[in-house]
């Protein structure tokens, strides 16, 4: 199973990219003036590890067992904390309660209990407040006063007492709570405040859900130049101004969208220019970069690079200012012509952003990876070398795809770049990047060269990998059990069931392509002094070599890594069906009707065409498909010269012809019968 | 009118609203029914913080999604109604005498779905004070409970459901992936096929007409699509053209004040008129 999911996996990754070179849009978000720092689960985090710490637990991921920390709470006489995870064992009971209402909807006698019980424990909390876990227990005070709907008290509490507490996760909690009872209180304002500052992004979200436009901005910028809920909103605005304009192609439709936005976008680089000219506001750089990077979204792309310089410097948290960097780093790539001075750039800003991606911040690397395929490919598309040299630095999806699609003597070059010395800053900072695979490298370049049916080339590269790269190989099964020598017209070489899927190893014998490559160039070469009769067998025998390797017969190991239904023939490589063809069309002039009739059978084989000899339709009336026969296609009339054959022919028609379903399909078809 | 959000609280101008139209019924809905691992779950209950005006009935609806349907589950119709029940009873909500299941049933789920309806109005029937002294407060025993349902307009083609009327659900009538094409809220050109089934559909119906804004997001961006008062009137005369019935219930989805401040007072005028 392990090897079909890698095969499959790594035909599912490339084969659209066969039809396009850069078909994802890698539409991250590149506008980001504060953390994704998502205020949930920084608190579990906290929590959890506190309790983890509490009872010495190691486990690698630790959940909450309130039965577990009260028997180490027994263990270590803390009477305190005992009583304490009891009553707050008595509250999470009521809020999971709550929570999972299904088919039993509560009575009132239900409900009267669980106030009751919320009541208590509320009574419990309060009384502790002056205990060495006195933040934990206004903590469970403030939380059954919020199941409770005392929200005001819940105001006052945290203003008269919990604000005073040490700093600790359980006041951060407890002042999340209180931004909640502001909000239900009707103090928006100062709820939405708290919920910026804390990152609560998902309350905030709820709050502003309906205000999430210029006007919205607008107004709360004229009611603090510097309120914290600004960086969320205009993030928030950014973004969606973004989706606009990279899904224009993707969904029909935006176009209408995106002129909305359009028209919003620039009125919020308006506003952006006042804020900026103002100075009313610490954030300085957060406003230019958005106006820089609205700008370049919307075509403004001279005036965007212009925009974005002027950000440098400017006020902002260090956040803001990393954001201006990456912006001017994207923004100066797309715009700048390749010259030696945007390589120079590159090389320092690419550094600098290496030194982010590590980060727990998934913001720089989904930057590094937008920077790298929508950017840097194009940019360097006619520079193979350094296209392949950037995906790989960058651990792109593609660098496979990008490596097994180029033209060998790019990738021999390729190879020859990983050895030799850096000359430029930006090749000082891709090379030791690279992290070569050599075996993966000289079996590439050597199947590359199978593929153009250079066979004696393919030998000096492949000669240099090792059996056990084979044998590690996830077509290695197929290798094993397959042979090219036999006719795939006459006989298909399935595996045995559950072979594809077992985990056995397979110790391969011999690398089979180098054995392939050899027996190739010993037969083609001694083609030419081969004749009549001779020369025909051989040309069949070729052929079967050859419908094989390629991408529809058994060994097609031999020229790739995977196998799909929907495969075709790749650039720089040689149709190796249209070779077998050519080499049947020599064997079906033999004078020996055995041959001649095998070769003909071979010729109608479906494997060795794109198109069928019929064309599938569908009756509306029967709901059925239905063969519509095209006689125009090759495939038909090498069926037909296989029929003609065997009707004039005094040969007793073989088996292996009469016993073919897809030639008795046809029989009925051909209007000479 | 539809009440249609998690939390019955209605400021001012709703119940102003509500009071100006003469709306005498509320079908609130009080939770939707959701396939699970565990069978078909409630799932968006609603919460009672205010009560309905006086003189406003309350009708519990219920919306039930149509693959709860694509088998059979004994004990649902049971379920449904019990906790109905007990959610008027521990709200005080009184004087309850009609329930509405809305279900997108499909030529799939139909039957079952039926099937699920019959059962349901007998359990509304076998309520008696003596074997449910808890609901006898929220009843009236002596009237019939009284069952309905939403019909949409494809499901017109089929045989009518088992229930005391069904009102006609006039919106989400187009293709919301073609939303560049036509309106998918409302177009009298997805309507005009079903017209032919209007006349001899044999179930007493209403109808039901958008009010609301469906505003949601495409690839990130917010996309709205408002119906226009002259498409709405424009369906509505044409539907009580060829029923003239309709024209008997009349309600609108949804209440809110943003629905509300959306239309001249003359287009609700115009939409409720009989």
């Amino acid at each position: 199973m392990k090897r079909f999911i890698i095969i499959s996996l790594l035909w599912a990754v490339s084969l659209p990219l066969l039809a396009c070179a850069w078909p994802a849009t890698h539409n991250y978000y590149l506008f980001s003036p504060c953390a994704n720092d998502e205020f949930n689960e920084r608190m579990n985090k906290l929590t959890s590890d506190n309790w983890q710490a509490y009872i010495g637990s190691t486990a690698e991921y630790y959940y909450f067992d309130a039965d577990e920390v009260i028997a180490a709470a027994r263990k270590k006489n803390d009477a305190l904390m005992v009583s304490y995870v009891e009553q707050l064992q008595r509250y999470l009971a009521c809020a999971d309660e709550k929570r999972n209402e299904r088919w039993e909807y509560p009575t009132k006698a239900q409900l009267a209990k669980r106030t009751q019980t919320l009541k208590s424990v509320r009574a419990y909390a309060q009384g502790k407040l002056r205990t060495r876990l006195r933040s934990q227990h206004a903590l469970l005070y403030m939380r059954c006063n919020m199941m409770l709907g005392l929200h005001q008290k819940n105001v006052d509490f945290y203003q008269q007492t919990a604000s005073k507490f040490i700093e600790s996760v359980y006041r951060d909690m407890m002042e999340n709570i209180y931004a909640g009872a502001l909000l239900k209180t009707g103090r928006s304002i100062e709820a939405a405040d708290i919920f910026a500052r804390q990152g609560d992004w998902q309350s905030l979200m709820t709050q502003f859900y309906k205000r999430r436009s210029y006007d919205a901005i607008r107004q709360e910028y004229l009611r603090d130049p510097d309120s914290a809920v600004l960086p969320f909103l205009l993030k928030d605005f950014v973004n969606n101004a973004q989706e606009a304009v990279d899904g224009d192609d993707v969904m029909p439709g935006k176009l209408f969208v995106r002129n909305i936005q359009q028209k919003e976008a620039m009125q919020m680089c308006q506003l952006a220019t006042q804020v900026v000219q103002q100075r009313k506001s610490q954030h300085l750089a957060m406003w230019q970069s958005a106006k820089a990077w609205l700008q370049f979204l919307f075509g403004k792309r001279q005036q965007a690079a212009r925009d974005i310089l002027e950000a440098v410097g400017m006020s902002g948290t260090e956040r803001m200012q990393d954001n201006v960097r990456v912006l001017m780093l994207y923004i100066t790539a797309a715009e700048s012509p390749a010259s030696q001075r945007l390589d120079d750039f590159l090389a320092t800003e690419l550094a600098w952003l290496d030194t982010k991606v590590g980060t727990d911040d998934r913001f720089y690397r989904n930057a590094l990876d937008r920077l790298v395929h929508q950017v840097l490919a194009q940019k360097y598309e006619r520079q193979p070398l350094r296209a392949v040299s950037i995906l790989r630095a960058a651990d792109s999806q593609y660098y496979d795809t990008y490596v097994d699609t180029m033209q060998v003597g790019r990738l021999q070059q390729y190879i020859d770049y990983l050895s030799a010395p850096a000359t430029t800053a930006l090749d000082g900072y891709l090379k030791p990047r690279q992290k070569a695979d050599m075996q993966a490298l000289n079996d590439l370049v050597g199947t590359k060269y199978m593929r153009l049916c250079q066979w004696q080339q393919a030998q000096q590269w492949l000669a240099k990998v090792p059996l056990t790269y084979y044998n590690n190989k996830g077509y290695a099964v197929y290798a094993a059990n397959r042979r090219y020598t036999i006719e795939p017209w006459v006989t298909r070489q399935w595996l045995k069931e559950g072979m594809e899927y077992s985990d056995r190893k397979w110790q391969l014998k011999s690398n089979p392509k180098l054995v392939f490559a050899a027996e190739m160039q010993k037969m083609e070469g001694e083609l030419s002094i081969l004749s009549g009769q001779a020369r025909q067998q051989r040309c069949y025998d070729l052929a079967v070599r050859y419908a094989q390797a390629s991408f529809t017969g058994d060994c097609w190991f031999l020229m790739r890594d995977g196998k799909s239904w929907g495969d075709s023939v790749r650039v720089n490589e040689v149709c190796l069906a249209d070779k077998a063809l050519a080499l049947l069309a020599t064997a079906s002039l033999s004078a020996d009707a055995a041959l001649k009739e095998r070769a003909l059978f071979a010729m109608s084989y479906g494997g060795l065409y794109q198109q069928k000899w019929y064309n599938e339709r569908w009756d509306a009336k029967t709901y059925d498909a239905f063969r519509e026969p095209n006689p125009a296609s090759r495939n038909y009339k090498a069926f037909a010269a296989l029929a003609d054959f065997e009707r004039t022919t005094s040969k007793t028609v073989s088996l292996y012809v009469s016993r073919c379903d897809e030639y008795r399909q046809f029989l009925k078809h051909y209007h000479h019968f | 009118m539809y009440y249609w959000r998690t939390d019955l609280r209605l400021d001012s101008l709703e119940r102003r609203f509500l009071s100006q139209y003469h709306i005498s019924k509320v079908y609130c809905r009080y939770f939707d029914v959701v396939m699970t691992d565990d069978g078909p779950m409630p799932n968006a209950t609603i919460t009672f913080t205010d009560t309905l005006p006086a003189g406003v009935e309350m009708v519990p609806t219920v919306y039930i999604t149509e693959d709860c349907m694509h088998q059979r589950h004994d004990s649902l119709a049971a379920q449904l109604v019990r906790r109905i029940l007990q959610m008027n009873e521990t709200n005080d909500i009184r004087s309850v005498r009609e329930l509405q299941i809305d279900c997108d049933y499909t030529a799939r789920s139909r039957q079952r779905y039926y099937d699920f309806l019959k059962e349901v109005k007998s359990q509304l029937a076998t309520l008696h004070p003596s074997c449910a002294p808890s609901v006898t407060s929220v009843l009236r025993p002596s009237a019939p409970f009284t069952l309905s349902t939403t019909i949409r307009l494809h499901q017109l083609s089929m045989t009518p459901p088992p229930v005391d009327y069904g009102v006609l659900m006039v919106y989400n009538t187009g293709d919301p992936r073609r939303f560049t094409e036509r309106n998918p809220v409302l177009d009298m050109r997805d309507v005009a096929p079903y017209l032919r089934y209007l006349a001899d559909y044999s179930l007493p119906m209403g109808a039901a007409y958008p009010v609301f804004l469906w505003q949601r997001t495409i690839a990130g961006v917010s996309v709205e699509h408002p119906v226009s008062a002259d498409e709405i009137l424009r369906v509505k005369q044409t539907l009580e053209q060829r029923r003239p019935e309709l024209s008997r219930l009349i309600l609108t989805y949804h209440l809110d004040k943003e629905n509300i401040l959306r239309y001249q007072p003359d287009t609700y005028e115009a939409i409720y008129h009989h």
